[in-house]
């Protein structure tokens, strides 16, 4: 279970994610929707630290023995919660100028000595727990070559790989299609939902298509301005709350509206 | 199938093992080869560190000498009436140094165009340019500052041509090496737009190479503040012959003077273009990205 609770950013006057709350129960997937500034990405890199919050809590209680709040986590039990609570980008943020393996073995060096990783001395049983990954994605025949030769999708497919090996409890995902062609697209989201049914991880994921999210997720958080303006089953949501999460009012938007609506508006 | 730790076992370990040995370790004559290098390199530094004296007792009985010496001689520092001669000869030596680096920039910046492999088709010009680079670089400044003055005479103008024609050669290669990590996606952009070849290098090529380049220009910059201080031990201008004359007249405790002059300067350059290159580079930070599609 992951409680979000009160949970603010502000740079400078700007509020990116003004005093949100909610709840997770491991195992579910959520989609958050909304239109680009609504605050998605700033609220994902909170949970995961990536960004600290500048006041709330983030409580989760099945990623260490107890109940902890992540936001006042620090040293080597951030770095853990870091690696139980994966990440996936929107530019996949894999390094470019090593071997996919070696991209996937980083989602192992949390689990130990600094020293033997900077060697890069990971045992069989990492590697052979890397390979595994990487056959889950379909992606083990490209093990050895520079992550800088694959295709995004390909890419995206490998930083996936090294979130499993991080053997979550929790995977954030920021916008992890927005660069990708539909059919890579179809790729990775049918994975995260793979990830999500087969092995229970939570899967958070911010996507700008509401379509996407009614696809794939059983939970839609939409986000507006900071706040939360919507949260429930995708087949809750009233074409009304869809517009009011992405409309602006103005008319000048008017088709970036109904493109991130897609198909519930076709026919308008 | 998970992808858990704990549901692997030595026989699943050792299953992937046998199917993909290349992600487990490398092949044996890649060891070998990695083995034979270090081997190489732990050799060199052991043979040099002990043909060279460091290991021996001389060694450390002379650096406590040094010491005693730079304590007990160099200091206090004297001559602080010629302080305001010292100061301009320094900026002398540091004008020599910036327009010795300016010809340098200037010679350099067309023809390491001719000396990058993704520039240049013809190959035997490529491979001239970086020759002709290397023949200007392979001796140093002090030697091409006696042979200028020779042809030119005493003075700052044989240390400013003396740096010019060092930094064309070391110029010609650091920019030749920019050109060529060149991302070339950007190129491809500008000539699918109907570039032609001047065209693609000022909008593919000048702002993706312009930042490293000026960076490297203030960085020998620096350098040559450095170089052109010695210069003047050859009768090349610049402070080092003032330097060069305390030093042999034994004069050290005003030499220190010169030092600290030299020090000062040194530090304020380095300064200046750190400042400069944040200036006109701009930091590198990501941005959080901003919202391009939707502007309210």
């Amino acid at each position: 279970m992951l409680k979000v609770e009160s949970l603010t950013k502000s740079f400078g006057s700007l509020v990116a994610v003004d005093n949100v709350s909610f709840e997770v129960p491991a195992g579910q997937m959520v989609g958050i929707i909304g239109r680009s500034g609504a605050g998605k990405s700033t609220l994902l890199r909170m949970i995961n630290r990536l960004t600290d919050a500048s006041s709330g809590r983030v409580l989760c209680d099945d990623a260490f023995a107890t109940e902890v709040d992540v936001c006042t986590l620090k040293g080597r039990r951030l770095r853990q919660w870091r690696a139980r609570c994966a990440m996936v980008f929107q530019q996949f943020n894999l390094v470019p100028r090593l071997a996919v393996m070696t991209n996937v073995l980083m989602g192992r060096i949390s689990y130990h000595p600094t020293v033997s990783t900077l060697l890069m001395m990971f045992s069989d049983a990492d590697r052979a727990l890397a390979i595994r990954a990487l056959q889950r994605l379909d992606m083990v025949s490209h093990g050895l070559h520079r992550a800088d030769e694959l295709s995004g999708g390909q890419q995206q497919r490998v930083a996936i790989a090294r979130a499993l090996v991080q053997e979550p409890k929790i995977l954030l995902a920021d916008e992890p299609i927005a660069s990708l062609d539909l059919r890579n697209a179809t790729i990775v989201m049918d994975s995260l939902r793979r990830i999500n049914q087969e092995d229970g991880i939570t899967v958070i994921s911010n996507l700008h298509l509401l379509q996407t999210a009614r696809d794939y997720c059983d939970r839609i958080i939409g986000m507006r301005k900071g706040v939360i303006v919507f949260d429930g089953a995708p087949a809750q949501m009233s074409e009304a709350q869809a517009r009011e999460i992405y409309g602006s009012g103005g008319q000048d938007n008017e088709e970036e509206v109904e493109l991130a609506l897609g198909a519930t508006s076709t026919g308008h | 199938m998970t992808v858990r730790l704990a549901d692997l076992t030595a026989a699943d370990i050792a299953a992937e093992r046998m199917r993909f040995p290349h992600m487990f370790s490398h092949s044996a004559s890649q060891r070998l080869r990695q083995w034979l290098g270090w081997t190489i390199v732990a050799g060199l530094t052991l043979y040099c560190l002990y043909r060279f004296d460091f290991v021996s007792l001389g060694f450390l009985h002379g650096v406590s000498k040094f010491a005693a010496v730079v304590v007990a001689q160099l200091f206090p520092p004297t001559g602080f009436d010629n302080l305001p001669m010292f100061i301009k000869v320094m900026g002398e030596t540091i004008a020599m140094a910036f327009i010795g680096t300016l010809l340098g920039a200037a010679f350099a910046f067309p023809l390491s165009f001719l000396a990058s492999k993704n520039m240049t088709r013809s190959r035997p010009v490529q491979f001239g340019t970086r020759r002709f680079a290397d023949l200007l670089r392979s001796f140093d400044y002090l030697i091409w500052a006696l042979i200028f003055v020779r042809a030119l005479g005493l003075g700052p103008l044989a240390g400013i041509m003396a740096i010019a024609i060092v930094e064309t050669g070391t110029f010609i290669k650091l920019y030749s090496e920019a050109i060529e990590n060149l991302d070339r996606k950007q190129i491809d952009g500008v000539t699918a737009a109907g570039g032609n070849g001047l065209q693609t290098i000022r909008f593919g090529v000048l702002p993706q190479v312009l930042p490293m380049m000026l960076s490297n220009t203030l960085y020998m910059f620096e350098h040559n503040v450095r170089s052109a201080s010695i210069l003047g031990i050859v009768g090349a201008g610049g402070i080092g012959f003032l330097l060069a004359d305390r030093l042999r007249a034994y004069e050290l405790q005003e030499a220190c003077l010169i030092i600290m002059v030299l020090v000062v300067a040194v530090y304020a350059i380095d300064y200046l273009s750190k400042t400069l290159r944040e200036r006109l580079i701009g930091d590198h930070r990501r941005r959080e990205p901003v919202d391009d599609a939707v502007q309210v």
